[in-house]
């Protein structure tokens, strides 16, 4: 006999979705027959008001863009703004946001960590990984005056040099992650509820995945090797050592130990930046703020966050403000036609967790 | 580098006679079209040259010059080159062709800029709104479109919170406390 088919309403209030951001359901039994997304439940308009604010203004809006991942979006309109001045940065202020974008990645690792497992039940991974990031978040503030946004990579360089003693705590901290990892692993990887809710769900093939364009972990879980930070080197990445990881499957497990390896390889890189790191300035200071003006011209540039590609779009029409400052998340790729389409076939109890391997951040989708 | 660009500007002016090719420093390179090619000039560069990846479609508004600007980014994993395809339509009539045959996810951009700028893509089928919800005024990332003055008309101030008005003043007319000497320096 036919079921019936309901819809069931996901979000924008639920503990189970990614921010707020519904997804509506049209269910069979408990699974989904479509899904369909709905967003607008956090347009902040940022990209308008910055149109209306000067140079420096408008970068303070950058990093509130999506909360769990705030440098690299900082470090895009550094490097846009760079870019069409063409204002020269530091060599020792590159090594300086490589480590805080790594920093900023390892944070963000954590809170996937908790957010993948609470989706799935096993809250104790959640506690503990959330309670180690704090641990990275004491850094940032250390070295920002900020825990979350710290806005602290703006356009000429970092605003300010390192503390004394910075790179000893920071390499500290480095060391009790490494080791944390490895009980992480313990907790999540060898966990048989894991396994079983993880392997062969949500599952996005090679073609699908170039198809809709998708980014970051996902892709490197469909075994296909791409990394900005690779293919498009910025600051000093080209002259690190690390690997991208990649895994077979395209399923929730394969992203997993993709991402699994991706915290190791930023313990790495942070461990090498600042070793290499040379003397020197780190700002290459800006004119008076209100009288700043830009050529005319605009950039493109792309970041690899933790949930893969950011990229952003800024224009100048010769003036002190903004012409269009756009950004491209990751979740503007993967939480509207992708997940529509993932959704289809799936349990009910699986979307959240495929939201929380996709990286769906909903605030980028709308901005 | 060179080489590829060069490459990459052969094939395109071959094929697109009308195309203007802008060289820039660095991996990027851009083409200038007239809107009715961009179907055709992206699929070709998907399809024949490599370029798979949408990195970005972005729209800007030119008011002084009566024109929208739409820029789509494309990428190319084997060439490593940002290509940047550009196109000027009319403000007033704004109509695009529709690419979401050739990258579902440009369904998610033509959506947007339906609703924050007005342009129609033909044949797009979409639900009617996407992020602005019973909007019926005019597309809100227009330039002319003045977002402090539909604040000002829309919303208001809570008594004693209107724009420009000191809140410590405020503050000390309503409790009757004084302000301290370390603030009157931050006083309006």
């Amino acid at each position: 006999m036919r079921e019936k088919a309901t819809t069931l309403y996901i979000g924008p209030q639920h503990p189970g979705i990614t921010g707020n951001m519904m997804v509506r359901l049209k269910v069979e039994g408990d699974t989904i027959v479509k899904a369909t997304t709905e967003v607008g439940y956090l347009h902040r308009a940022f990209e308008k008001l910055q149109e209306r604010r000067n140079w420096l203004q408008s970068f303070t809006l950058m990093c509130r863009f999506c909360v769990p991942e705030t440098d690299p979006m900082e470090e895009s309109y550094a490097r846009a703004v760079e870019a069409i001045e063409g204002r020269e940065v530091p060599e020792r202020a590159k090594y300086i946001r490589v480590m805080v974008l790594e920093m900023a990645r390892l944070a963000s690792f954590m809170l996937w960590y908790g957010g993948q497992n609470g989706s799935l039940g096993l809250y104790t991974m959640g506690q503990w990984s959330v309670g180690d990031r704090n641990y990275i978040l004491d850094l940032f503030e250390e070295l920002t005056g900020g825990r979350v946004y710290h806005m602290y990579i703006w356009p000429g360089g970092v605003r300010r040099d390192l503390p004394e003693g910075f790179k000893d705590r920071a390499l500290k901290t480095m060391d009790y992650l490494e080791k944390r990892l490895d009980d992480y692993d313990e907790l999540m990887f060898e966990n048989a509820i894991f396994k079983k809710r993880t392997q062969g769900v949500g599952v996005v093939d090679k073609e699908t995945a170039i198809e809709q364009g998708v980014v970051g972990p996902v892709l490197r879980g469909c075994g296909i090797k791409s990394d900005i930070r690779i293919d498009d080197p910025y600051e000093v990445y080209d002259k690190l050592d690390f690997i991208v990881p990649t895994a077979e499957g395209g399923d929730i497990w394969a992203r997993a130990l993709v991402r699994r390896q991706e915290a190791r390889q930023s313990i790495r890189i942070i461990r090498q930046v600042l070793d290499q790191m040379p003397d020197g300035p780190v700002y290459n200071k800006i004119p008076n703020p209100q009288k700043w003006t830009l050529p005319k011209g605009d950039a493109y540039v792309r970041t690899e966050s933790v949930r893969g590609e950011i990229g952003f779009y800024l224009a100048s029409d010769g003036g002190n403000k903004p012409r269009r400052s756009h950004l491209r998340g990751v979740a503007y790729a993967h939480g509207i036609t992708l997940l529509e389409n993932l959704l289809v076939g799936e349990n009910i109890s699986d979307v959240s967790a495929i939201m929380n391997s996709l990286g769906v951040c909903p605030p980028e989708i709308e901005r | 580098m060179e080489e590829i660009k060069a490459n990459l500007i052969k094939h395109i002016k071959n094929s697109f006679h009308t195309a203007q090719e802008v060289d820039f420093k660095g991996n990027r390179l851009d083409f200038i079209v007239d809107k009715q090619c961009i179907p055709s000039i992206l699929t070709y560069l998907k399809d024949r040259l490599g370029y798979i990846h949408l990195s970005h479609i972005t729209c800007v508004d030119w008011l002084e010059d009566g024109e929208f600007e739409l820029i789509y980014i494309v990428w190319s994993p084997e060439e490593k080159i940002k290509v940047f395809v550009r196109t000027r339509i009319d403000r007033e009539n704004p109509v695009m062709p529709n690419i979401d045959m050739i990258w579902p996810q440009a369904h998610t951009y033509e959506r947007e800029f339906r609703e924050l700028f007005g342009i129609q893509f033909e044949g797009l089928v979409a639900p009617d709104e996407f992020i602005l919800e019973d909007w019926d005024g005019p597309p809100p990332m227009r330039r002319d479109f003045d977002t402090a003055a539909y604040t000002a008309e829309t919303f208001f101030e809570r008594p004693g919170r209107e724009d420009a008005q000191d809140v410590r003043e405020t503050i000390t007319k309503r409790s009757g406390e004084e302000i301290p000497d370390f603030a009157k320096k931050y006083s309006r």
